[in-house]
C-alpha cells in the first residue's frame, strides 16, 4: 500500500513543484528525490518495518512478488530519470506535469502488482494507460507525436471497452469480481474435459484480447510501431519497458488464477499467440531502416518471449518474468538513452560511433547483446528461464515452442548486430549531442547490472527470496 | 389488472415502439429523439423495479449527456440529410450476427430465470421490494466494500485532468 499511496501523493507534489520551482533542473532533482523516497517506502513495507495499513476488503493482496516487482519498477524508473531526466524536460513546456504523470503511472504499476479483484485490475490498467496517452502526445508541435497520441488513445479506449465488456460478462457468469478460478459447471471427477460456463469463457477471451493489446502482442500489435516511433523518444523508453513489464505482471497474475483448468484449447491459443507475436516482431524488425522503429518491433518480439510465462504459469515463470523485467528494462532504457543523444536515428547515424564515443558504443553493445540473449548478459538468462519454464510445464507443444523461439532468437541477432556493425565496422562520423560525465557513469552502472545479472542471476533471485 | 401491470405493459409497449422508430426513421435527428423516449421508458421500468437511483442516473447520463453528444455529432457531421447510404452486404451480415448473438444470450438469461429456476415466474415488478437500487445501500457498498477502488479512481481522474491541462494549455 505504501507504493500506491506514496506514488499518488508524490505525483501531486511533482505537479505543484512546477509552480514553485522555476528552474527546470531543479524539477529533475525533485523527481529523483521523490523516486528515492518511493523506493525507500516500498522497501520499508517489503521488510515489514513500516507500512500504511488500509482495510482493502480483499481488493488488494500484497505479496512478496508484488513488492519485489514494485522495487524493480521503481528502481528502473530511477535509472531512467538519472539517464534521461534532462531529456524529459526538453519535451514540451510542462516538465513538472510530465514527471507527475510518470508518478501516476507508477501508482498504476503498483496496483497491478497486487490486485486481487478485476475492478482493481481495471483501475490499475487505466491509471497506467491514460498518462501514457498524454506522454505520447507531449511534444505538441510535432505532428507525428500528435498522430501517435490520437491513435494510441482511440485504440486504447477501444481495448479498454473490450476489457470492461469481458469483466461484465465474467461478473454476469460468476457473480463476483474476484479473480478466483473460473467455476467449472458439470465438473465430474474423473470425467471428460470439464466445461466452463460459456459466459465466463467469452468474458475471459475479451479480457485476454484487451491485455494482449496492452502488452502489444500479435494480433493486437498494430499500434505499437506508430506509437513508439511517433512518441518523444524519452517516453517511448519508459513505455516500452516499465509499463510493459507491469502489464505482463497483471496478465500473468490474472490468468494463473483465473484460467487454471482451461485445458488444451487454452494452451493452443497461447501457442498461436506466441508464435504470431514472435513472427511479426522479428521478421518485420529485420526490414527497418530506423533504429527507433526497429526497437519498436523488437519490443513486440520481446513481448513474445515474455508471453512464455503465460503459457507455463509456474514458479519458474514468475522468476523468469522478474529476470526479464530487469534484463529488458535496463537494456532498453540504456539503448534509448543513447538513441536520444544521436542526431540521426537511422542505422547509418550510428556509423563510426566507436571512434567518436567509444564508451557509448561499448555500453550500447552490452545492451544489444543482452536483448539478443547472448550468454554472459542478463538477457540470456531471462530467455533461458522463460524457455526452461515452458519445458517444465510440459504439454504437447512445449518442445516445438522452444525450438521456434530459439530460431526467432537467432533471427533477432541479425537486427541487433546491425547496430553493432554500424558502430564498429562502418566508416562514418556519428554525431551526438553533448554528453555529460554523469550520463557516462549512469550507462556504466547499467552495463554493470546487465553483466552482473548475466553472470550471477541467482544473486537477483536470492534477493527476491530473502 | 392493477396499476403496476398497466404501467408495465404501457412502458414496455412504448419502449418497443420507440426503439423500432429509432431504426425506421429516415432522419437521424428524429432517431435520436425517439431514442430519448426509449431511455425514458426504460427509466420507468427501473422505477417499477424499485431502483430509483438507477432511473435518475439513466436519465441524467443517457438521456441527458450522451444524447446531447449524439446530437452534436450528427449536426457537426451534417448527417441530417434524408438520404440513406447503401451499406455493403458484409456490414449488414455482421450486424445481423452481432445482434443475433445478443438476442440469443438475452433470451437465454430470461429463459433460465423464468423457466429453469422459476425465480421470476409470474412477476412483473418489484415495487416496494428490495433495496438494491436505492441510494442508501449503494452508498454503503461504495464506502465499505468498494472504498479502495472508489478512492483510488481519484488518481485516475487526477491524471486525466493533468493530461487535459498538458494537452490543452496554450504554449
Amino acid at each position: 500500500m505504501n507504493a500506491i499511496i506514496l506514488s499518488a501523493l508524490l505525483g501531486v507534489v511533482m505537479m505543484f513543484s512546477g509552480i514553485v520551482l522555476k528552474s527546470k533542473p531543479a524539477i529533475v532533482s525533485t523527481a529523483l528525490a521523490s523516486l528515492v523516497l518511493l523506493l525507500i517506502g516500498n522497501l520499508l513495507e517489503t521488510y515489514g518495518i513500516f507500512s500504511i495499513r488500509v482495510n482493502t476488503h480483499d481488493m488488494l493482496d500484497f505479496t512478496k512478488f508484488g513488492y519485489f516487482f514494485n522495487t524493480l519498477a521503481i528502481a528502473a524508473t530511477l535509472l531512467y530519470v538519472i539517464l534521461s531526466g534532462k531529456d524529459v524536460i526538453k519535451v514540451g513546456n510542462y516538465p513538472a506535469d510530465c514527471f507527475a504523470l510518470i508518478f501516476f503511472v507508477l501508482c498504476g504499476v503498483s496496483i497491478l502488482s497486487s490486485f486481487n479483484n478485476l475492478l482493481m485490475m481495471f483501475i490499475g490498467i487505466e491509471i497506467m494507460s491514460i498518462p501514457l496517452y498524454i506522454l505520447t502526445g507531449a511534444d505538441k508541435k510535432n505532428l507525428k507525436s500528435n498522430e501517435a497520441s490520437l491513435k494510441y488513445f482511440l485504440m486504447g479506449a477501444f481495448s479498454t471497452g473490450l476489457m470492461l465488456m469481458g469483466i461484465a460478462l465474467i461478473y454476469g457468469a460468476s457473480g463476483s469480481f474476484g479473480i478466483e478460478a473460473v467455476k467449472l459447471a458439470n465438473a465430474v471427477p474423473g470425467g471428460a474435459l470439464p466445461q466452463a460456463p460459456i459466459l465466463d469463457v467469452i468474458g475471459l477471451m475479451f479480457v485476454f484480447a484487451s491485455l494482449l493489446f496492452k502488452v502489444s502482442a500479435a494480433p493486437f500489435h498494430f499500434w505499437t510501431p506508430d506509437v513508439y516511433d511517433g512518441a518523444p523518444s524519452v517516453f517511448t523508453s519508459f513505455m516500452s519497458t516499465i509499463v510493459k513489464a507491469a502489464a505482463f505482471v497483471a496478465f500473468i497474475h490474472l490468468f494463473e488464477n483465473k484460467a487454471t483448468e482451461m485445458g488444451n484449447i487454452w494452451k493452443m491459443l497461447m501457442v498461436l499467440t506466441i508464435i504470431a507475436t514472435l513472427l511479426v516482431g522479428n521478421i518485420t524488425a529485420v526490414f527497418q531502416q530506423s533504429v527507433k522503429r526497429m526497437l519498436a518491433y523488437s519490443s513486440i518480439a520481446q513481448a513474445g518471449f515474455m508471453l512464455f510465462a503465460l503459457y507455463s504459469r509456474n514458479d519458474m515463470a514468475k522468476e523468469g518474468i522478474l529476470l526479464y523485467t530487469v534484463a529488458y528494462s535496463v537494456a532498453t532504457v540504456g539503448i534509448f538513452a543513447i538513441l536520444i543523444k544521436m542526431k540521426d536515428y537511422t542505422f547509418d547515424g550510428y556509423n563510426g560511433l566507436a571512434k567518436t564515443q567509444p564508451l557509448l558504443a561499448a555500453c550500447n553493445t552490452v545492451f544489444l547483446l543482452s536483448l539478443a540473449g547472448i550468454p554472459l548478459t542478463a538477457g540470456f538468462f531471462a530467455k533461458y528461464w522463460m524457455l526452461a519454464s515452458v519445458v517444465k510445464a510440459g504439454g504437447a507443444f512445449a518442445i516445438w515452442l522452444v525450438i521456434i523461439a530459439v530460431l526467432f532468437a537467432a533471427v533477432s541477432v541479425y537486427y541487433y548486430f546491425r547496430v553493432i556493425q554500424s558502430m564498429y565496422f562502418k566508416e562514418g562520423n556519428a554525431e551526438t549531442t553533448e554528453i555529460s560525465q554523469g550520463f557516462k557513469i549512469g550507462l556504466l552502472v547499467m552495463a554493470a547490472i546487465i553483466l552482473y545479472v548475466g553472470i550471477n542471476p541467482d544473486g537477483l533471485l536470492q534477493w527476491f527470496y530473502l | 389488472m392493477n396499476t403496476t401491470q398497466i404501467l408495465f405493459w404501457f412502458l414496455s409497449g412504448l419502449a418497443l415502439v420507440s426503439a423500432l422508430m429509432v431504426l425506421l426513421s429516415k432522419n437521424p435527428i428524429h432517431s435520436i429523439l425517439w431514442l430519448i423516449l426509449v431511455f425514458f421508458s426504460i427509466s420507468g421500468h427501473y422505477i417499477l423495479l424499485n431502483a430509483q437511483f438507477l432511473a435518475i442516473v439513466n436519465l441524467i447520463v443517457y438521456a441527458g449527456a450522451i444524447m446531447v453528444l449524439f446530437l452534436f455529432v450528427v449536426m457537426l457531421m451534417n448527417l441530417s440529410k434524408e438520404k440513406e447510404d447503401q451499406k455493403n452486404v458484409w456490414m449488414k451480415l455482421s450486424g445481423i450476427i452481432a445482434g443475433g448473438c445478443f438476442l440469443v444470450s438475452t433470451c437465454n438469461v430470461i429463459f433460465n430465470a423464468q423457466v429453469v429456476s422459476k425465480e421470476l415466474a409470474g412477476k412483473t415488478a418489484l415495487l416496494k421490494e428490495g433495496s438494491i437500487g436505492l441510494i442508501g445501500p449503494l452508498g454503503k457498498a461504495l464506502f465499505n466494500d468498494y472504498v479502495v477502488p472508489f478512492e483510488i479512481s481519484s488518481v485516475l481522474f487526477l491524471s486525466a485532468m493533468v493530461g487535459a491541462v498538458v494537452i490543452g494549455k496554450k504554449d
